[in-house]
Formats: structure tokens, C-alpha cells, sequence
């Protein structure tokens, strides 16, 4: 090789890199990705404190590989790379069939599970009103046929075994009336919720539960709100290449409120409009928060149709957000609790605010993994 | 710091080869050093005051031994290198062995040494071992004692070997320290050496490495077979190109600064026999060791009893300078023990065999080591080694097996090609044009999809955190 060949060779290598470092430092930084929905690492500032224990080290290595110049475009790469070289997954998510993508579901740690299922008896002898209890299972479980061959894919209906043996709450079973239904688009292809459809199935076994009469879904009109929603799995997956998701809904909002009950920065409570369905989000990334405005520590939504129908509390993770429209005809309030967020007496709650029935409510994912059911007393 | 991060590729690298290359050659190991000590610094705040230590300490043992060898004293000198020896295998011990031993004999009921829950500092092993070799070979007349301050700690704490090797003995870089050319061939041939690395530990070593992680965690009932085989190949895979990547982009950065290294890995796994597998594996490690204790213990000219416990003490101490458990010592003695073998008769015998059993045989036991290695508790070692023998009654494959086997073929299949001289042989017979030609592009391509493997990085793990 000639020395000019070299010296090419040399300037390549430190174009490359050198490129990167102007493009890096010039680029202005994103608070937020709408392509991975969530919140980027931002410049750190460095003390004595974080540099003599080295946080401030590892918090700028994410600030840097956060703030990468073209990160949505190297995230493309990488996945499309996997997938051309047979892989069948990608940061923790299945390539399905039927361009469904789908997260990965471990074995959980068991005694977070015991623990969890504990805490929900707890709750169930500290209040004196009737609880209802039950785990949805997820798209790895309803939808294993559309799993990779072989892939491995823990037992989620062991979980629901386990917690229907060990509730003292009254424990009814979502999973068979999902299942029944299993070739409907019961859950998001590209998104860990399920559909209004799902919730809609999901409604007729906590009716059957219940001793209500489900509305039959022939009297509702249904309103597709978005055919262009990416949910959660597709940002998680780096994966590109699937068509969107739809987004239907089915309640008619009239005569339906919803006020979200928060702190302002100096600890007053602060009361929030919301409604049934805030469509707002139907330009953003995040869509699917389109039903009940997203997360909330504890959010009210009163139906002044009925009354004098009885009042129900939901402990609840984003799953509810859409099975609440179909629970409205039922209910005068329907109460729901965030437990990562509201950290207050729940049982208190529910006496002050007259209380008729609770409902426990999770998908099997969230409960074998959440640390905050300990708030639930 | 590591190499395989954007900060370091991204940001580092690019400022240190400006800083380096304005600064007027006279200037240079100054630059490298306070650039040396960032690095270190980036990844270990507070021990970097143990670098100063070891460099403060170690360069007044090289001073004294040389002064005493001066004036003929011969007992001084003497004194001056095991006080270094010891010094060196006082901090090694303190930092890396001491929780060890107190935990091992709590277990047996001998609660006399606190344990005291100190993070190992990165690359101690390595830099401890080149200090030393540094006075050893003052005395022994293979080095000249280096007075000036600067470039010592420049030898020391040269980021490029500094964090996992390879161990580099102060004589190989004696006069490279003091004078080094710079030109754009040695440039351009580190940038070379520097992206197949990189590529090896980002784009193979990484992958790999999530199938072993995925076998690893499967608790034993649940291990086939084949899954157990399948797992522990995939970390022999990560674990030659991991280590072997970072020795190349070791030697590729010290080009880019004007220094050669020695090579660390020579195709370990096309090995006809354990003795030559280590001959090719861990080169600079193994050096070090016949250098500054195999041949000191007598080396092969001792009787075959004496030789045979020689061979034992030095394997057991390269097994447990991997990391401070049980499992690598006994990974080291099971080496020890198949070299004893070889040397009394096996190797013989081998190369009476077909080339292929040679392969077989070498590859077959190896991997089983790396069970040994890569499994720190021994009830779970012995689940995994039962696994692979068919002996833990989980079957002989199942579905999960075919998934992985079938998802990973195209990165095992490529993986074991480049564990072959292939690649290179077939490069080396193009002709120059088409070298000139394909090269940018390689480069580019190794920078790119490294790039983003990095960018979306939810698995890039430091395997020399014990050593």
C-alpha cells in the first residue's frame, strides 16, 4: 500500500469519527423521543460528589448514546441488521406473525408474585365492600400461535391458576373469554395494551362476575379515531417495518365527566378536567393515552345518566383506561387508583367516598412486576 | 472507559489524536499520560490514586535496583525487586483476593478476616503484572531503568492496554516510550486492526454473547443437551472474540499512536492440542508467566516429578489471575492437568492421529472448560457439565433449542469462520487493485453497523471486571 493510500486510509477513519464528534456537539439536544415515547437523558452537570462516586460518568455515557446524531436512523439500522442476519427478535421483542410485534414474557420472580397476591388479601379484609380480582393475560399468551416457533414464552396461565388458588378477593377469569375470541383484533399488533374490543370481552366476564347484564357491543356505533398509532412494543422493538395499528372506540361520551385529582408543585390538591376520550393525543406518539387523558394518580369520572347506580373502585394499571367506557352505563362514579402514584390509605379511601364495590385489575405482565402494590392498604 | 462505548469512539479517540499530533514530538508522553489518567479516571474516580501509588512506588524500585546493580551491590538489588514483587502482590492480594479468602474460610468456620466489600479496580491485574515484570527485568539487564517520571507513568497507565490487556513487559516497549516514529503506514494499519476489533467485539462478541445469557440463566431441569452444547459454544465464541477484539483494538489504537504491541491471539480454536491452543490463547498472559515463573521454577529441566508440580503452580496461579473464585482455580488446574498428560505421552500419541481428531480433541476440551469458566457456582457448573453429558434428564433438545439454533445459525456460521485464517488467507490473495478498492468499504461498513449496534446497545457487558 502507498503512503498515499495510507493517508487516505487514516482520513477516512478520523473523518468518520470526527464527523460524529461536530455533528454531536452542534445538533441541539431533544428533551423527548416521540419514536421511543420516552424522556432522553440530558446533559449532566457535573459536582464533586457525582464525579468522586462516578455518576456523573455513567449519566453522560447515557446522555451521549441518548443525544447520538440520527439515533431514530442507527436504531432502524441495527433491528432491520438483526433481522437480515434471522433473528427473530430484538430488545426483548418477538418479529410475530400477522406483523404483530411481541414482548417477550419471562418467568417472573415468584416471590414478588406471593408477595403481590398477599397484599391483595390484605386489602380485601381491611375493607368491609365486595372486591373483585382478575390478571389479563397479554398478546404472549393469547397469541402464542403467532410466536416464532419455539420461542421461548413463559406460562402466563399458571400465574392466573396460582392467583385464582391463592385470592381472597372474588377472582373471575378474563383469559376465556379472551381466548374465545383470540382471531378478533382483541390486542394492539405494535402496542402491550388491548383494543377496545379486548376491553369490551374483558367487560363481559367482570359483568358475569358481577351478576350485570353486559351491554351487548350491537348497540354500540364504532368510531375508528386513528389508524396511524405505533404503540409501546414498536418503540421498545426498534423495528420499522409493520403496518400501524387502528384505534376504535365504542362508549358514546354524552353526559360523561372526568376530573383527575392531583398536587400542584406546593402540595394543594389540584382538580383536572378530563374526559372520556382526549383526542389531543391522536397527534402525538403516544395514542393509546388518548382514552382518559394517560396516567393519573387518581382520577374520578362520574356518569350523571344514572345516580343512583352504585359507586366502583378500580386498582388499576393502563389496561383500565379503556375498559372504563363500558363500565359507565353501570356506574354513577367510577374511581381510579394509580398505586405507583398514590401513595395514601386506599381502605380510608374508600370509606370516605362511599365505596360499593372495588375491582383489582392488572395485566399479568404488570402484576408480576410491580413494586407498589404494597401501597394497597 | 471502554473501548466499545460512543463516548470513546465518538468523543475521546477524536480529541486525543488532535491533542496528541499538535503537540511537538517532545511533549508527547506528557499529553498521552494526563489523557492516560482520564481514562482511567473516567472509570475508577477514586482508585486512580492508586495508579499514582503504583507508579510512584514502582518507579523508585526500578531507580534502586539499578543503582545497586551500579555499585555492585547484588544483595541490594536483590532486596529492591522482591520488595517490588511484593509491594505488587500486596495490592494485587489486598484488592482482589482478600474478600475472597475471608469468605472461603468463614465458610469452614474460621471467621478471623473481615470481609471488606471493596470493588475490584479495573485492570489491576494487568498493570500490576507489567510494573513488575518492570524491575525484574532492570535487575535482569533486559530493560534500562527508565529516570524520567513522565514516560514511566506513561508506560504504565497507556490507555490502550490498560483496562484488559495485553500484558505488555516494559522491555518490548522500552525504546518505543523514549523515541517512536509516527507514519501514516502504522496509522492506517491501526485503523485496519482497530475496526476488525471493534467489529468483533460489537457485532459478534455482543450477540453471542445474549445466546450464553439466555442458556445461563435457564435453570438445570430445564437444560437439553443440545441447548447446554449450543449455550457453552456461544461463550467460547464471545468470550475469543470479545477478549481477542479488545487485544486487536489494543494494538490498533497503540499504531494510531506510534507504539507495536505484541499480538495476543494467533486462531486459538484452530489448535491441534491443549499445549498449542495455549501457545495461540492469552499469548502476552502466557509469556508472563513462563517468563517470570515457569522458567525461574526450573522450566523443563528438572526432573519430570518437579515438572509436573511446577506446571501444577503455574496453572493454578493463571487460573485464579482470572478472577478471585473457586471455579478458576479449578479451571486452571483441569488445564494443568491435561498439560501434564500431553507432556508425559498425550501429544505423542496425538500426532499419530488424523488432523481432524487433533481439531476434535482440542475443541471438545476446551469447550467443556469454558463450562468450568464461565460457571462461578459449582452446583450450577456441575447442573450444566451433567446437562452436556446428558446426564441432568432434560432430554436431549426441545423447541426452545431449535429457535435459538435456528436464529443464531447465520451468526454462529459466520462467527466460526472468523475464528479460521480463512478470511485473511483469501484477503491476502487478492490483487491490490481490488484490496484498494474493497477496504473503505469494509472500514466503513465495520464503523456504521458497529455505530449503531451501540447506538441501540441493550447488551454490551466488560467481561474483565474480574480479572
Amino acid at each position: 500500500m502507498s503512503k498515499r493510500y495510507c493517508i487516505f486510509i487514516t482520513a477516512l477513519f478520523c473523518a468518520f469519527i470526527g464527523v460524529f464528534l461536530v455533528a454531536n456537539a452542534v445538533s441541539p439536544d431533544r428533551e423527548f423521543s416521540q419514536m421511543e415515547n420516552r424522556t432522553l437523558a440530558q446533559l449532566p452537570v457535573p459536582s464533586v460528589k457525582t464525579l468522586v462516586n462516578g455518576s456523573f460518568m455513567s449519566d453522560f455515557e447515557t446522555y451521549v448514546t441518548d443525544q447520538f446524531v440520527g439515533r431514530d436512523g442507527w436504531i432502524a439500522l441495527k433491528s432491520s441488521t438483526e433481522r437480515a442476519l434471522g433473528k427473530k427478535e430484538n430488545n426483548n421483542v418477538y418479529f410475530c406473525d400477522q406483523d404483530t410485534l411481541i414482548t417477550r414474557f419471562d418467568e417472573p420472580d415468584g416471590t414478588k408474585v406471593t408477595n403481590n397476591l398477599n397484599y391483595v388479601n390484605k386489602f380485601v379484609e381491611n375493607v368491609d365492600i365486595p372486591v373483585y380480582f382478575s390478571l389479563i393475560p397479554t398478546q404472549a399468551c393469547i397469541w402464542a400461535d403467532r410466536l416464532p416457533a419455539g420461542a421461548p414464552n413463559a406460562d402466563q396461565t399458571a400465574i392466573l391458576e396460582q392467583a385464582a388458588g391463592a385470592t381472597a378477593a372474588q377472582w373471575y377469569d378474563s383469559y376465556s373469554s379472551l381466548f374465545a375470541h383470540k382471531d378478533e383484533d382483541i390486542f394492539y399488533r405494535t402496542d402491550h395494551h388491548w383494543t377496545s374490543l379486548g376491553a369490551y370481552y374483558g367487560y363481559t366476564a367482570l359483568c358475569q362476575a358481577m351478576g350485570l347484564t353486559p351491554v351487548p357491543l350491537e348497540q354500540y356505533d364504532k368510531t375508528t379515531v386513528s389508524e396511524s398509532f405505533y404503540g409501546t412494543v414498536f418503540s421498545s422493538s426498534g423495528v420499522r417495518w409493520v403496518r400501524p395499528d387502528r384505534i376504535d372506540t365504542y362508549v358514546p361520551e354524552d353526559g360523561i365527566t372526568v376530573v383527575s385529582h392531583t398536587y400542584d408543585a406546593k402540595g394543594n390538591p389540584v382538580e383536572e378536567p378530563r374526559q372520556l376520550y382526549d383526542e389531543s393525543y391522536l397527534t402525538v406518539k403516544d395514542q393509546y393515552s388518548m382514552f382518559l387523558g394517560g396516567n393519573q394518580s387518581l382520577g374520578v369520572v362520574t356518569n350523571t345518566n344514572n345516580p343512583d347506580a352504585p359507586k366502583l373502585l378500580i386498582i388499576r394499571d393502563s389496561y383500565a383506561d379503556s375498559l372504563v367506557p363500558f363500565l359507565t352505563p353501570h356506574f354513577s362514579e367510577i374511581h381510579l387508583i394509580d398505586l405507583r402514584y398514590y401513595k395514601l390509605s386506599v381502605s380510608e379511601y374508600v370509606q370516605r367516598n362511599g365505596i360499593d364495590e372495588a375491582l383489582v385489575l392488572y395485566s399479568v405482565p404488570n402484576f408480576t412486576s410491580d413494586s407498589n402494590l404494597v401501597w394497597l392498604k | 472507559m471502554v473501548f466499545s462505548s460512543l463516548y470513546f469512539l465518538f468523543l475521546y479517540l477524536p480529541i486525543v489524536l488532535i491533542a496528541y499530533y499538535i503537540t511537538p514530538l517532545k511533549w508527547r508522553n506528557l499529553v498521552l499520560l494526563v489523557f492516560n489518567l482520564i481514562f482511567y479516571a473516567w472509570g475508577e474516580p477514586v482508585y486512580i490514586l492508586i495508579m499514582f501509588v503504583s507508579i510512584g512506588i514502582d518507579y523508585t524500585h526500578g531507580m534502586l535496583v539499578d543503582r545497586c546493580k551500579r555499585s555492585g551491590n547484588d544483595r541490594g538489588a536483590r532486596m529492591a525487586v522482591a520488595s517490588s514483587v511484593i509491594f505488587n502482590l500486596a495490592l494485587l492480594f489486598f484488592f482482589k483476593y482478600w474478600d475472597f479468602i475471608a469468605g472461603s474460610l468463614a465458610a469452614v468456620g474460621l471467621n478471623i478476616m473481615p470481609k471488606l466489600g471493596l470493588s475490584l479496580p479495573i485492570g489491576i491485574s494487568f498493570y500490576t503484572f507489567q510494573t513488575m515484570s518492570y524491575t525484574i527485568d532492570v535487575y535482569r539487564g533486559d530493560a534500562r531503568v527508565q529516570k524520567n517520571i513522565v514516560n514511566f507513568g506513561t508506560f504504565v497507565t497507556l490507555f490502550p492496554q490498560l483496562i484488559a490487556g495485553p500484558i505488555i513487559k516494559y522491555k518490548d516497549l522500552d525504546e518505543q516510550i523514549d523515541f517512536r516514529t509516527h507514519s501514516p503506514e502504522q496509522f492506517a494499519s491501526g485503523v485496519q486492526v482497530f475496526v476488525v476489533g471493534l467489529a468483533k467485539k460489537v457485532l459478534l462478541a455482543n450477540n453471542l454473547g445474549m445466546l450464553w445469557d439466555a442458556y445461563k440463566a435457564l435453570p438445570v431441569e430445564q437444560l437439553t443437551t443440545a441447548g447446554a452444547w449450543l449455550g457453552v459454544a456461544a461463550f467460547s465464541l464471545q468470550l475469543y472474540f470479545d477478549f481477542s477484539g479488545y487485544s486487536d483494538m489494543a494494538v490498533g489504537l497503540g499504531r494510531m499512536l506510534g507504539f507495536e504491541f505484541m499480538r495476543n491471539f494467533d486462531y486459538p480454536y484452530i489448535a491441534k492440542s491443549i499445549t498449542e491452543f495455549w501457545r495461540r490463547w492469552h499469548i502476552s498472559l502466557g509469556t508472563w508467566f513462563r517468563e517470570y515463573m515457569y522458567i525461574p521454577l526450573g522450566g523443563n529441566r528438572v526432573s519430570k516429578p518437579r515438572l509436573f508440580f511446577n506446571l501444577l503452580l503455574v496453572w493454578a496461579a493463571t487460573g485464579i489471575w482470572h478472577g478471585a473464585s473457586w471455579n478458576f482455580l479449578l479451571w486452571g488446574l483441569y488445564f494443568a492437568a491435561l498439560l501434564i498428560l500431553e507432556k508425559a505421552f498425550l501429544l505423542k500419541a496425538l500426532q499419530k492421529l488424523p488432523a481432524l481428531l487433533q481439531h476434535l480433541y482440542t475443541l471438545f476440551l476446551v469447550v467443556v472448560s469454558w463450562a468450568i469458566f464461565a460457571v462461578e457456582d459449582f452446583g450450577h457448573m456441575g447442573g450444566y457439565l451433567k446437562a452436556m453429558f446428558g446426564m441432568a434428564g432434560g432430554g436431549a433438545a426441545n423447541d426452545n433449542f431449535l429457535y435459538y439454533l435456528l436464529s443464531y445459525l447465520p451468526m454462529l456460521i459466520i462467527s466460526c469462520v472468523a475464528c479460521t485464517p480463512l478470511a485473511a488467507r483469501l484477503w491476502r490473495r487478492l490483487p491490490e487493485r481490488s484490496m484498494r478498492l474493497i477496504l473503505p468499504v469494509l472500514l466503513l461498513a465495520g464503523l456504521i453497523f458497529s455505530t449503531a449496534y451501540l447506538v441501540d446497545a441493550t447488551y454490551n457487558p466488560f467481561l474483565y471486571f474480574r480479572f
